[in-house]
């Protein structure tokens, strides 16, 4: 079933919510009309998000985009909600027990190396002594920076922070509570526990 | 109005030769006005309003007034005084703009300033903001020129909320999910304009509806200059990223972009989101400096752990007049 949606004269990001739409619609073929190049970049970008193909022509004062669904992603991307949300979860400032000096130098490399994965988690929690990582002269301030500068979502809990009156030196992530904490933990489709 | 409007109908202006007591005018790229009463005062003038940013009336308001206030910082100054800009359409309610006019009384008593009146337009779609006049030592004024070769660029806000009021009008984002966009969007500028003074930061300005390449430019204009920024410095805002990837890209940053970019070489490794976001038009956004190497030990400990600020790159004396955007 092919699908037409025309978004001439539309400014942005109305392009992008009715071809959102006509996806959620479970259209498999969408051909979508726009005027302008913001909206035909931004419509062939929200396509390649969803894991569909796309195809521009030029026509007279306007682009068609012709926007094909992959196989497998008919399915599973009707929602952008449904892409993976992986957390990682420090709950301690080493990694791995018993050296503590070993534990720091891997907890170190842990998070360098996580702030070039690609892609990068979803978020990243620190609790109990997990959150020294965060404040300053912390193991972890430049990577987690990296991490935050990347769209990482870093949360550290509130509670830990005054509980280690550290709660003023915080150089990275935002402060967090238990809720946040568990609504991010539930929510995660992948988490890793340090 | 996008750059490339603005500059032809302000070159139609005819301008009146500045006197010696006009040491900001018309004449540069700056935030606002400054004039000198003596030689110890001198008087910050600018005015900024716009539409709605965020659906929440107070959020508006805080953000609006953070926003006008930010022009003072700007130029190293201290907001005094503001008067309130109203258009709004009596049908909205008055329960509406009560809660936006609060949220930008909010804001001025943050900055220490005090609101002396306004004037109100019936008007199709809501607009607010404010016109601030503000306090500056007449030869500490920071203007947006003056950077020197070898200065680092630093920014005090993360980028890309065009981008994430794109994706809230899309609903493709509630509100509270770019809550810390939204208070980092109501947070003054007035602890980073402090901290640039006192570190003796050479040149400054805010980041604004030109976005960061364009307010960049306007650093480099006149000073033989260029800089390079790195985007894998560039802070972003949570969920910005996301959200470009997904096309909420606004008009305004293809409008800069098309206005701009034979000023701004970008390295073909550069991924297609960050060059977005080197274009996409801030809202209250941070002040960006230019200062020596050595004056950022001061300025780190006057923004003090919980202020927010990244080096993101260094003035050049190669490429006059251009913005390099590096990996």
């Amino acid at each position: 079933m092919r699908e037409l949606v025309d978004a001439r004269g539309l400014a942005c990001p109305t392009p992008v919510v009715r071809t959102r739409e006509a996806l959620k619609g479970g259209a498999a073929e969408i051909e979508v009309l726009v005027d302008n190049p913001t909206a035909r970049d931004n419509v062939c970008r929200f396509a390649a998000s969803q894991g569909c193909r796309s195809e521009v022509f030029e026509e007279e004062g306007m682009f068609r985009i012709a926007i094909t669904r992959g196989e497998e992603e008919a399915d599973a991307a009707s929602s952008p909600e449904t892409s993976a949300r992986t957390v990682v979860v420090l709950s301690a400032d080493v990694m791995g027990r018993g050296d503590e000096g070993l534990g720091k130098i891997l907890i170190k490399a842990f998070l360098n190396t996580l702030a070039e994965s690609d892609p990068p988690p979803w978020r990243v929690v620190l609790f109990n002594r997990g959150v020294l990582l965060a404040v300053d002269g912390g193991e972890g301030v430049e990577a987690l920076s990296n991490l935050e500068r990347m769209g990482v979502e870093v949360l550290v809990c509130g509670t830990c922070l005054d509980y280690f009156k550290a709660k003023e030196r915080v150089a990275v992530g935002t402060v967090s509570n238990m809720y946040d904490i568990l609504t991010t933990m539930l929510s995660a489709t992948n988490s890793v526990t340090i | 109005m996008g750059p490339e409007d603005l500059e032809k109908v302000l070159r139609l202006l005819p301008l009146d030769d500045l006197g010696r007591e006009i040491l900001v005018g018309l004449d540069t790229p700056d935030d606002a006005a400054v004039y000198m009463l003596d030689e110890e005062t001198a008087l910050v003038h600018t005015l900024d309003f716009f539409t709605p940013i965020v659906d929440d009336p107070y959020d508006f308001g805080r953000i609006a007034a953070a926003n006008a206030l930010s022009d003072v910082y700007a130029m190293g100054g201290i907001p005094l005084s503001a008067m309130n800009i109203v258009c709004f359409p009596c049908s909205l309610g008055m329960e509406i703009l009560a809660r936006i006019l609060e949220g930008g009384l909010a804001a001025i008593r943050g900055a220490g300033a005090v609101l002396l009146g306004g004037h109100t337009v019936e008007d199709a779609e809501p607009k607010y903001g404010l016109a601030v006049t503000g306090r500056v030592h007449p030869d500490r004024v920071l203007t947006c020129q003056g950077a020197e070769e070898g200065d680092l660029l630093v920014l005090t806000k993360p980028l890309g909320t065009g981008v994430l009021a794109t994706a809230l009008k899309g609903d493709f984002l509630t509100e509270e999910e770019m809550g810390e966009a939204v208070e980092g969007m109501a947070s003054l500028n007035d602890r980073a304009s402090r901290a640039a003074v006192l570190a003796g930061a050479h040149a400054c300005t805010d980041v604004t509806g030109f976005g960061l390449a364009g307010h960049l430019l306007n650093m480099l204009s006149g000073n033989g200059l260029g800089c390079e920024i790195e985007v894998s410095r560039l802070p972003l805002y949570p969920r910005a990223r996301e959200m470009a990837e997904m096309g909420m890209v606004p008009a305004g940053a293809y409008k800069n972009r098309d206005f701009l970019s034979p000023m701004v070489e970008i390295h073909s490794d550069v991924d297609d989101v960050s060059r977005d976001i080197v274009f996409d038009p801030q809202t209250s956004g941070g002040l960006l400096l230019a200062m020596p190497e050595k004056a950022l030990g001061v300025f780190a400990r006057e923004m003090g752990g919980e202020c927010f600020w990244a080096p993101i790159g260094r003035f050049t004396a190669n490429a006059a007049g251009r913005v390099r955007v590096l990996p």
